[in-house]
């Protein structure tokens, strides 16, 4: 995947659960609105997160598929 | 919001992270840290990662996309206190993860670690047990009426210990180095998630901290009643070192005697919910 994508990634679920936190606080959506949006946002941010600062990635590869 | 889950993911890894080093010192070994699956997660999330040549990609990375978001809906169930229905609905969808792990990698190791996951789905039929006792006294499935029930009667752990018991053995064939560690033991590597490398077993870090937190979170609310947080984390820790003990001292079973005392459990419980059904008024 591209640096430039997964910093899309990256930023785009930062921003929903920054706004859901928000937006919440400010009592403008119910709270299972915005525990929707950030269940489906935090996983996103937790691998675009990890791919973000990975190491450079290397070939694909086949695993062990037994003798 | 986003707090709740960061501190239930790094709390649950350092509980994991005391299981072992538990294990280890009742087995006379030195033992890891207590914050190595903390860095286990910061290790494996700056690794290189890619997507093995014989993966379904799409439910290869989605799996673990999946496995956080039910993960984190579940904290959610239990702070808010509704219902415990919903919450093990969540926990019966981590099957379906597990076994979709281990089948998108194309590894043997990884496929058998899957094919295991679903044979032992005979450990989550006592949930099924516990639920229906837990109704029996409390005519409600919602967390928080339970532990308001459990602050007029008292708790649980005395009110029908054998559902805190089938609860116990239910969270103890979900942690890792136990009797019922089945899915992810050492013959198959590390079982279902052996081809999910660098970002995507940091990924499965943050699964299995907040599936430990949840899990003993839920076992407090649901047999001990409602306390201050700092003493459910306190009861959290003392539940889980006493799981430790009985992983230290017990050896892991084969497949088949694993899926058969789960299942002696369960009729035991069933005739525990019957001889409720039948007394109660």
């Amino acid at each position: 995947m591209k640096r430039t994508t997964i910093t899309y990634g990256l930023a785009a679920s930062a921003i929903v659960i920054a706004a859901a936190s928000g937006l919440l606080a400010a009592a403008l959506i119910p709270l299972w609105a915005a525990e929707t949006a950030i269940v489906i946002a935090f996983p996103a941010l937790v691998i675009f997160l990890g791919l973000w600062w990975r190491a450079p990635g290397g070939e694909e590869d086949i695993p062990f598929i037994g003798y | 919001m986003i707090e709740y889950l960061v501190f239930a993911a790094v709390f649950g890894l350092l509980l994991l992270g005391l299981h072992r080093k538990v294990i280890a010192r009742v087995q006379m070994r030195p033992g890891p840290p207590v914050w190595q699956e903390i860095l286990h997660a910061l290790k494996f999330s700056f690794k290189s990662t890619w997507v093995p040549k014989t993966a379904s990609a799409t439910l290869y990375v989605g799996v673990v996309l999946v496995g956080i978001g039910i993960w984190s809906a579940a904290l959610f169930v239990v702070l808010a206190g509704e219902s415990i229905l919903i919450l093990f609905a969540i926990y019966m969808l981590h099957k379906v993860v597990e076994h979709g792990f281990g089948l998108s990698s194309g590894s043997p190791y990884g496929k058998f670690g899957g094919v295991r996951s679903v044979i032992s789905a005979a450990s989550e039929i006592p949930l099924f047990v516990t639920i229906a006792a837990i109704y029996l006294f409390t005519e409600s499935l919602l967390l928080s009426d339970i532990t308001a029930y459990q602050a007029v009667h008292g708790p649980f752990l005395l009110i029908a210990p054998p559902v805190a018991i089938a609860m116990y053995l239910v969270i103890l064939s979900k942690l890792p180095y136990g009797p019922f560690s089945i899915v992810e033991s050492k013959e198959l590597v590390s079982g279902y998630k052996t081809e999910h490398f660098g970002v995507w077993r940091a990924g499965i870090s943050v699964i299995d901290g907040l599936k430990t937190f949840v899990l003993l979170f839920a076992f407090v609310a649901l047999f001990i009643g409602a306390v201050p947080f700092w003493a459910a984390l306190v009861l959290m820790t003392i539940v889980l070192v006493s799981l430790s003990f009985v992983c230290a001292v017990s050896p892991m079973l084969s497949p088949f005697d694993s899926v058969t005392i789960q299942g002696l459990i369960t009729g035991v419980m069933l005739a525990y919910a019957g001889y409720l059904w039948w007394v109660m008024p």
